[in-house]
């Protein structure tokens, strides 16, 4: 980083310039203001959540017995897929190639629609057998924080479209868009692997 | 009436001829209107921080019946006309952006859905049990129920407000305000959809007086209530003349 700052400071020939630009922040600043802050957020949610679990250790491990351990599975294996078709896709548009980052950003779109599906397709099953928010602490815990996370995966599918159409209609993408959502999706991701441990896998 | 000018005259005159005139109007009956909110609410009933849902009976009726909350309620009936003055200041900036009018119209909604749920169901339940004491403990019961859920669990409502607020400033090309306070206030509602558990939980953190549901969305929202009016102030101050909405030229004076 103090090479590239010093090469830019100098004022260096445009190839090293472009070989400095590869070592900048993908995406907009913002973006990392949000997913750090997010980060911080869902970090106390999960903290406060160990809290109670230690106080509630009985209650939480005989609830977390009755998820579905598939479908949570499935959906990892989902958003993981999504993710790495959306970094395959952010590498094609660095690279020029707008046709393939389409493909592969349209890949990562239907991965990432099917977890709001499988979603519902693990909570209907549950709510149907009476396992709802009120049936204890550990059921809100797990409704609560999974529907959190299902409102970012709804937002991230929402800035996917973006990312699409902008790939679609321009003539040249804007690369710091593409980063932009790659960077919210692969949030997303990060934070499904916390919960599926914390509340699936954690004995 | 062509007379000398008079530099004091021209003084007094000149807030009065601010162009801004308006939208400084509905900025500043914000710190008002919540300083008055806080009064009512914090020091002078005690209804916050939130009462416990699973108070005793006798301790409701009290508190139902006390004085304070009587004045508190006197206090809001008078007041609750500043909640629109207050929100108009966000709508004029959310016109100078480059968004569908879609989002302006959707807070508007959600504004004034958020206002009548989250203010005035609670004034009015807060109020009956004040103003009519004639009123069973169950019925006084329902009534503190009643206006805590609608206080709290009313979030939802605001939620679209502030989801086409910070949808806005993020799709915004007029850089109106900044994009990471369209990030913040994504947190922000994403924090506030939390509220739904009050409805179910009467105790622990997803209580209406939880940690999670009360404690850590306040700690999210105050200090980004505090840097969006910055933020507004800022966008006031660096509005271009020719752009006020009362933008004209000025008037000829008769020779």
């Amino acid at each position: 980083m103090t090479d590239v700052a010093e090469d830019s400071a100098t004022g260096v020939d445009q190839s090293d310039r472009a070989a400095g630009a590869r070592g900048h922040v993908p995406g907009d600043p913002s973006m990392w203001f949000f997913v750090i802050g997010d980060l911080l957020i869902f970090g106390v949610y999960f903290v406060v959540y160990m809290y109670f679990r230690v106080q509630n250790h009985e209650l939480f491990l005989h609830s977390q017995a009755r998820l579905n351990l598939d479908i949570g599975a499935i959906n990892t294996v989902m958003l993981l897929s999504s993710s790495l078709f959306v970094a395959l896709g952010t590498a094609a548009a660095r690279a020029g190639n707008s046709a393939d980052a389409l493909r592969r950003f349209w890949v990562a779109l239907a991965f990432g629609a099917a977890f709001p599906l499988l979603k519902m397709c693990e909570w209907i099953p549950e709510i149907s057998a009476a396992l709802t928010p009120g049936t204890n602490l550990f059921f809100m815990y797990y409704y609560v924080m999974t529907g959190m996370h299902l409102c970012h995966v709804l937002l991230g599918l929402i800035i996917m479209c973006f990312v699409i159409r902008n790939l679609k209609t321009s003539q040249q993408p804007k690369i710091s868009f593409v980063e932009t959502g790659a960077t919210y999706w692969h949030m997303v991701d990060v934070l499904w692997l916390v919960l599926f441990a914390l509340l699936y896998l954690m004995r | 009436m062509a007379t000398a000018p008079n530099p004091e005259a021209g003084q007094d005159q000149a807030w009065r001829k601010n162009r801004k005139l308006d939208q400084w109007i509905a900025f500043w009956s914000v710190p008002f209107f919540f300083n008055l909110f806080g009064l009512v609410f914090v020091p002078l009933s005690w209804m916050m921080p939130p009462r416990s849902p699973s108070s005793t009976t006798p301790h409701i009726v009290d508190f139902m019946h006390s004085h304070n909350l009587l004045i508190a309620c006197v206090i809001l009936t008078l007041a609750f006309g500043l909640a629109p003055v207050s929100n108009a200041c966000y709508l004029m900036q959310i016109k100078r952006m480059s968004v569908s009018r879609a989002f302006r119209y959707s807070m508007m909604i959600g504004a004034i859905t958020g206002a009548i749920v989250g203010m005035l169901f609670p004034m009015f339940c807060f109020g009956l049990g004040a103003f009519r004491p004639g009123y069973s403990p169950a019925v006084l019961t329902m009534l503190y129920d009643f206006g805590y859920l609608a206080f709290i669990g009313s979030l939802g409502c605001f939620c679209v407000m502030w989801m086409a607020f910070g949808l806005a400033i993020l799709l915004d090309h007029n850089n109106i305000l900044p994009k990471w306070l369209g990030y913040y206030t994504v947190w922000q509602y994403m924090t506030e959809l939390i509220a739904a558990p009050v409805w179910i939980a009467k105790s622990g953190p997803f209580a209406w007086n939880g940690l999670m549901t009360f404690w850590f969305a306040m700690t999210l929202y105050v200090p980004w209530q505090f840097i969006v009016y910055l933020c507004i102030y800022k966008a006031i101050k660096s509005q271009p003349e020719a752009e006020l909405d009362n933008a004209r030229p000025e008037p000829q004076r008769a020779a």
